[in-house]
């Protein structure tokens, strides 16, 4: 052992690009995920979270590095001695195309290795027909992905679809032929070539939140995702739990479009994904009221639990809408920290694109 | 406070590119001087360059001093405790009367690996951190070495990659000093006040880069 040659085989792909699925050791997804909560870590504390020592953890920075997935930072100037050169995630070590189905839209989104959304559009649904054409569908997953310059367009880690749970049914009931789920997986592969990943709608955009939004830094937290529905998930020890009732309340947008209705006014812009909306008058304040109400009767049903002191609220509708609500919740409850979700582009796209990089790049 | 041992050859002890062996640049010139002010009052750096050093070997002409591995355990003694040793070591390896290629040169110094942490001089007994410098390359024209460094030139350019495959396998901090300096012109393969001292500011960073914990 004393004088064989190096092993040349724990070093790092040096041709470009991503390295093949299988070679992706737990001590890489460790460090990389290690780097996604704390931007800026160094060596020796990677070793002390991880139980590595500074010099594996160099070893395995270093081979992260040669494939581009991690970047030193701008030196930093402070306090004695050299300038600090942080080490982080680099943007653009990978992308991830992610799908959002909604009631009245499907959102395609791709998004960097830090989630920061490149490039994002629409295609238009309706209750009865949950899947777009799947050429659509294609094309517009194909215009995400050429978004990109092409030397990074072999960078594209995956592709994730965030569906709800109800989409298959409401495929089924469709007049004519059907589209599974599993179908448009498959054909999704088949097309473009990429691994495709599938998660629940709401569960994904509350992981997209966990991955790059406020709720990095939280084990535990109540998140809200405000849509059609008002829907939650609860998040103990970074695990996403869903409850067994399929029960969502009936205080999302489709509760304000009938407020809007009732009183004879247009509703589209509440789901366009428009960052403002006109004044929408007293049915808008009825609602918000209503909202309010509902979110605080859920924390306060869940506080008689589970010990938490955040909440996310998530939703595409215009921030201001999140934060008002927030700040209801945090009146309510002096000892809970409301928070208005980071990711307010499509959530549930956000959500879905991460899914390639957990499971590809992360430790679960 | 924390230690440092730099251990090199001419290139670590200083030596002004295409003058005599006695020609040195100053302590605050030369790339451990450099180390020295960047890394500030925390750190001390102890230099060990010596001039033909190698990796593993006597050598038949200039003596058996300059063998790497001989010394290297009564230094690390004297030096220890040592949180850190830095290694940049290889060009005289490959002088053609050792006629070495450059993946034996990287086993050198994978030796000299084997013995800090058998000696463990690091805090209460540990291994120290250990970081391997590659060398810059050395440039085609050796001037009067050309003999004495037949073949060298090309060799040299292979060291760093075979430096890294050494110390990716054995687990070590890793730094290719061509990637921030070239050998001088004037004489092919030492390097010249400027490139210490963007050699010693980039191993400055190199050494921050650990994240060494505050206390102690």
């Amino acid at each position: 052992m004393r004088f064989a040659p190096p092993n040349p085989l724990r070093i790092a792909d040096r041709a470009s690009g991503l390295n093949a699925l299988s070679v992706r050791s737990y001590n890489e997804r460790l460090v990389l995920s290690l780097l996604l909560q704390n931007e800026g870590i160094s060596r020796m504390e990677i070793g002390e979270k991880t139980g590595l020592s500074a010099q594996t953890a160099s070893v395995i920075v270093r081979s992260l590095e040669q494939e581009g997935l991690v970047s030193q930072g701008e030196a930093q100037r402070g306090r004695v001695g050299p300038p600090t050169i942080p080490l982080s995630l680099n943007p653009e070590g990978a992308y991830a195309v992610g799908v959002g189905f909604s009631r009245r839209r499907i959102d395609i989104a791709l998004i960097d290795f830090i989630g920061t959304v490149r490039f994002h559009t629409q295609l238009p649904a309706d209750e009865a027909n949950p899947f777009p054409q799947s050429g659509d569908l294609f094309g517009a997953i194909r215009q995400a992905m050429t978004s990109l310059p092409v030397e990074a367009r072999s960078r594209v880690a995956g592709i994730g679809l965030a569906v709800p749970d109800d989409v298959d049914t409401m495929a089924a009931t469709r007049n004519g032929s059907s589209t599974s789920l599993k179908a448009l997986q498959g054909e999704i592969e088949e097309q473009i070539k990429l691994p495709v990943f599938v998660q629940n709608d709401i569960t994904a955009a509350a992981g997209g939140e966990s991955m790059f939004g406020v709720a990095k830094p939280l084990n535990d937290y109540l998140f809200f995702y405000l849509g059609a529905r008002l829907q939650s998930r609860l998040i103990l020890n970074h695990q996403i739990y869903k409850g067994n009732s399929s029960a969502s309340f009936d205080h999302g947008l489709m509760r304000l479009e009938s407020e809007l209705a009732m009183r004879g006014r247009p509703s589209e812009i509440i789901w366009s994904s428009s960052p403002e909306w006109p004044d929408l008058g007293e049915a808008y304040s009825a609602w918000l009221g209503e909202c309010s109400d509902r979110l605080k009767a859920s924390i306060s049903a869940l506080t008689q639990f589970v010990e938490f002191s955040s909440v996310v609220l998530s939703s595409y509708a215009p921030q201001k809408i999140a934060e008002a609500l927030c700040d209801d919740i945090g009146r309510e409850f002096p000892g809970i920290e409301a928070l208005p979700a980071r990711v307010s582009i499509s959530p549930k796209a956000v959500g879905a694109a991460s899914l390639p990089f957990s499971s590809r790049f992360m430790i679960q | 406070m924390r230690s440092v041992l730099c251990y090199g050859d001419s290139n670590t002890h200083g030596q002004i590119p295409g003058r005599g062996p006695l020609e040195r640049y100053g302590p605050g010139e030369r790339w451990p001087g450099i180390l020295r002010s960047q890394l500030g009052p925390d750190w001390y750096v102890i230099e060990e360059g010596l001039s033909g050093r190698t990796t593993v070997h006597d050598d038949p002409i200039e003596g058996a001093h300059k063998n790497g591995r001989t010394y290297l355990r009564p230094c690390l003694q004297s030096h220890a405790t040592l949180d850190l040793v830095i290694i940049m070591l290889g060009t005289n390896d490959l002088k053609i009367r050792f006629n070495k290629p450059p993946s034996e040169v990287a086993m050198g110094i994978g030796c000299l690996v084997y013995d800090i942490k058998e000696l463990a001089p690091g805090p209460g007994g540990s291994t120290p951190e250990i970081m391997i410098v590659a060398p810059p390359p050395m440039q085609d024209d050796v001037k009067e070495w050309k003999s004495i460094f037949a073949g060298a030139p090309e060799k040299s350019r292979l060291l760093a990659l075979e430096f890294e495959v050494l110390a990716d396998s054995l687990e070590l901090h890793f730094f290719d000093a061509g990637s921030v300096v070239s050998c001088s012109e004037a004489d092919g393969f030492h390097i010249d006040a400027e490139a210490h001292r963007l050699l010693g500011t980039a191993l400055a960073r190199a050494v921050d880069a650990i994240g060494w914990s505050r206390s102690t």
